[in-house]
């Protein structure tokens, strides 16, 4: 009888490690979108299901979180199997070699290059590193101007004709619809997406001749006279100035689709139109919103749309290779379904067979999207691209909202940002 | 002979017991505390990039002398000074006015050290956040200050003006803190004999006498320890101004050196840096401790 127990015991025991052995977990991080997560979720369900023995385990962060959240578990090596960050938040993680390239087999493509011919031309080049692929897309994204109509009308102007197409115009509009008890800004007309400055507010620069970095990528600061121009234009934007905004006010793209009056245009990209129809149906079938293209200044030497930037999926190479396997087949299997995060989530995964579908071409103002995107490149990305947009963001802060003035502001920022290319 | 023995022995075992009572808490330290510490500071001779899985440069004392030339450090250095002189001298005088009011109270003394300590409690993201909403342009911060003094429609800029964002994150501080140390004073004031206060009334004190002759000297060593912690909270303060520059506010004016010792780590990978910086914050603080307890050494009170 004891023997029995003992045999039965040992096989108990043999069959739980089998069974554990067998089973794999896929921690999955991502940053919060309750549209994504629903059709997400429902995928996880169906790969589980025809893959048995494999859980994903999806946790979601706010999205201004999630940088540090994945930065400190890489750092104590204990990173996710699967995440998605800004590009420029990514980079850093290709150049240090944390993560495992494209398993094309396990995406179910023929070759590396046929990943590449899936794609739109360019998409994939800022996750390509020493000729290996590290990324796929979850979105590629621009943003252009959401326009409340029917504020519009209430100052007399026309919102189809005279919206704002040059950044001397949208001072002026947003001063004509800016509506202030004292100093207090009431409405606002239109305001900045504050923190993300290499995406929006650095094509503001290149639109008056400015650049970033050297094409040798040895300079930082090109053609410091543009550079002051756009400052000296914040400055005059901000409570300093003509009070037309703020960084210190609520953010204005999530004010807009309330439309409780606080806002009459904010920048954002094709995924707002998403988050409308989820925050407030009523606006979204009203018609009374509309999407304008990203203006230019009125003396710009060259037309330079906001920047597109992309989210990719990565996989942690410090994870067992039948881990990294799995976590680039269930990549592949979310991403089969591009047209369902275009009609559910407004997100763009940038394949050709996307781009060309009529469910692409008939989302309302894709043409916006498209053309401006079209004529735009993508965002800044480098090792220490999320370095060099908070010290743009520390000079933008200090010329609207301390005395700072804007020449001194740029030197600062040269001086940094050039300290970060030579450290590099 | 066996005596004396008997006496050794005994406190031996005290002293065994001693230990024994005292190893969680040491081992506790060791671990949590000391070991960090140490590690902190062989990090920080190393260039270490956090990311990075190659074996750092060894650089010796490099990430300090890059750091004392560095003008965002010294601004740093500026901003903590500023901030710590403006708020724990605040907060250790009305902390002492309010302990003397509510032990002065013959009626809602209970009520009132609650009401006093609730801010203590919340945590302090929760603290800014709640004074991220009252200094918004279009919040309670402007339409207080406009009620009061007859000025509507004024923005008072709380975050947008570099000295309102220096003052406003000292005003979140206070709140939140002051009515921790009121509560630290009012248990140094009822430790005060009442038989001094009734000597004093036989040879004539009044009131004002009565807090300048007895009850401050007496109240020495609680203002020493609430001068010293109150002191150390706001050399290590972080979240209100990681919060307030999340916020949109400026951030060379509240770039106290927790916070820009996380950017250097969390933004720019700099370990090693941050690292340096950080056993510099330590010695300031090793030291302004020390400091104050040489000053208060011979200040001990018996009664």
């Amino acid at each position: 009888m004891k023997k029995i127990l003992i045999i039965m015991l040992f096989i108990m025991l043999l069959t739980l490690t089998i069974q554990a052995a067998a089973d794999i977990e896929i921690t999955f991080w991502t940053h919060e979108d309750p549209n994504r997560t629903e059709i997400e979720e429902k995928y996880i369900a169906e790969f589980e299901q025809a893959n048995p023995g494999v859980t994903i385990k999806r946790v979601t962060s706010g999205s201004g979180q999630i940088q540090e959240l994945v930065l400190t578990a890489f750092a104590a090596n204990q990173g996710p199997d699967i995440f998605n960050m800004s590009i420029e938040d990514e980079y850093a993680y290709i150049v240090n070699e944390r993560l495992s390239p494209v398993d094309f087999a396990a995406c179910g493509y023929p070759s590396l290059q046929a990943i590449y011919d899936a794609y739109l031309p360019g998409v994939l080049d800022p996750v390509t590193y020493q000729g290996k692929l590290y990324g796929l897309p979850l979105e590629l994204t621009n943003w252009c101007i959401y326009i409340n109509k029917k504020i519009f009308r209430e100052v007399g102007l026309d919102p189809d004709k005279d919206y704002p197409k040059t950044w001397e115009e949208m001072m002026e509009i947003s001063d004509k619809i800016a509506i202030r008890e004292g100093e207090i800004l009431k409405r606002r007309g239109f305001d900045f997406r504050y923190p993300y400055y290499l995406v929006s507010w650095v094509p503001m620069v290149e639109q008056l001749g400015g650049k970033l970095i050297s094409d040798d990528g040895k300079e930082a600061i090109i053609n410091e006279e543009a550079w002051i121009k756009v400052l000296d234009y914040m400055k005059e934007w901000g409570p300093n100035g003509r009070n037309l905004g703020s960084p210190t006010y609520t953010n204005a793209r999530k004010l807009f689709n309330m439309d409780n009056n606080d806002i009459a245009m904010c920048l954002s990209g094709l995924y707002q139109q998403g988050r409308i129809k989820a925050d407030n149906p009523e606006f979204y079938e009203s018609g009374e919103w509309m999407v304008a293209p990203f203006p230019v200044f009125e003396n710009a030497v060259q037309e330079v749309p906001c920047a597109y930037y992309g989210h990719y999926y990565m996989v942690n190479r410090q994870k067992p290779a039948e881990n990294q396997r799995i976590a680039w087949k269930f990549i592949a299997y979310m991403l089969s379904h591009p047209e369902e995060y275009l009609t559910k989530v407004n997100l763009i995964q940038p394949t050709l067979k996307l781009m060309e579908s009529e469910t692409y071409q008939s989302m309302p103002y894709s043409d916006v999207f498209r053309d401006d995107m079209a004529k735009g490149h993508i965002v800044y990305y480098g090792a220490n691209s999320a370095k060099i947009q908070s010290l743009i963001k520390e000079a933008i802060e200090a010329v609207m909202l301390t005395d700072t003035p804007s020449k001194d502001a740029l030197q600062n920022l040269k001086r940094k940002v050039q300290e970060v290319l030579e450290e590099d | 002979m066996s005596k004396p023995k008997l006496i050794y022995s005994i406190e031996r075992q005290k002293a065994r017991w001693g230990w024994i009572f005292v190893a969680p808490s040491l081992i506790f330290f060791s671990l949590f505390s000391f070991y960090p510490i140490l590690t902190a500071f062989y990090t920080s001779l190393f260039k270490k990039r956090l990311l990075s899985l190659k074996p750092p440069d060894f650089i010796a004392l490099g990430n300090y002398t890059y750091l004392l030339k560095s003008p965002d450090f010294w601004n740093s250095m500026r901003a903590t000074i500023v901030f710590t002189l403006g708020t724990f001298i605040p907060i250790l005088v009305f902390s002492l006015i309010f302990a003397i009011f509510i032990s002065s109270r013959k009626r809602f003394q209970n009520f009132l050290q609650l009401a006093y300590y609730s801010p203590a409690v919340l945590s302090s993201v929760v603290a800014a956040v709640i004074w991220l909403l009252i200094f918004d342009p279009r919040g309670l911060g402007n339409q207080w200050l406009n009620f009061i003094l007859h000025t509507p429609g004024v923005d008072h800029k709380w975050l947008a003006n570099s000295v309102m964002v220096q003052l406003s994150t000292m005003l979140v501080y206070f709140w939140k803190y002051v009515g921790y140390f009121t509560i630290i004073f009012i248990v140094g004031l009822a430790s005060i004999p009442q038989s001094i206060y009734e000597a004093a009334k036989i040879d004539g004190g009044n009131d004002w006498k009565n807090f300048w002759y007895i009850t401050l000297p007496l109240l020495k060593p609680t203002t020493i320890l609430v001068s010293i912690i109150s002191m150390l909270q706001c050399l290590r303060t972080f979240s209100t101004q990681y919060l307030f520059n999340q916020g949109g506010a400026p951030l060379a004016p509240i770039n106290v050196i927790t916070l820009n010792i996380y950017h250097t780590a969390i933004r720019d990978h700099q370990i090693g840096r941050a690292s340096a910086m950080s056993i510099i914050l330590f010695i300031i603080m090793m030291l302004f401790t020390w400091i104050q307890f040489k000053t208060s050494r011979a200040d001990e009170i018996s009664y």
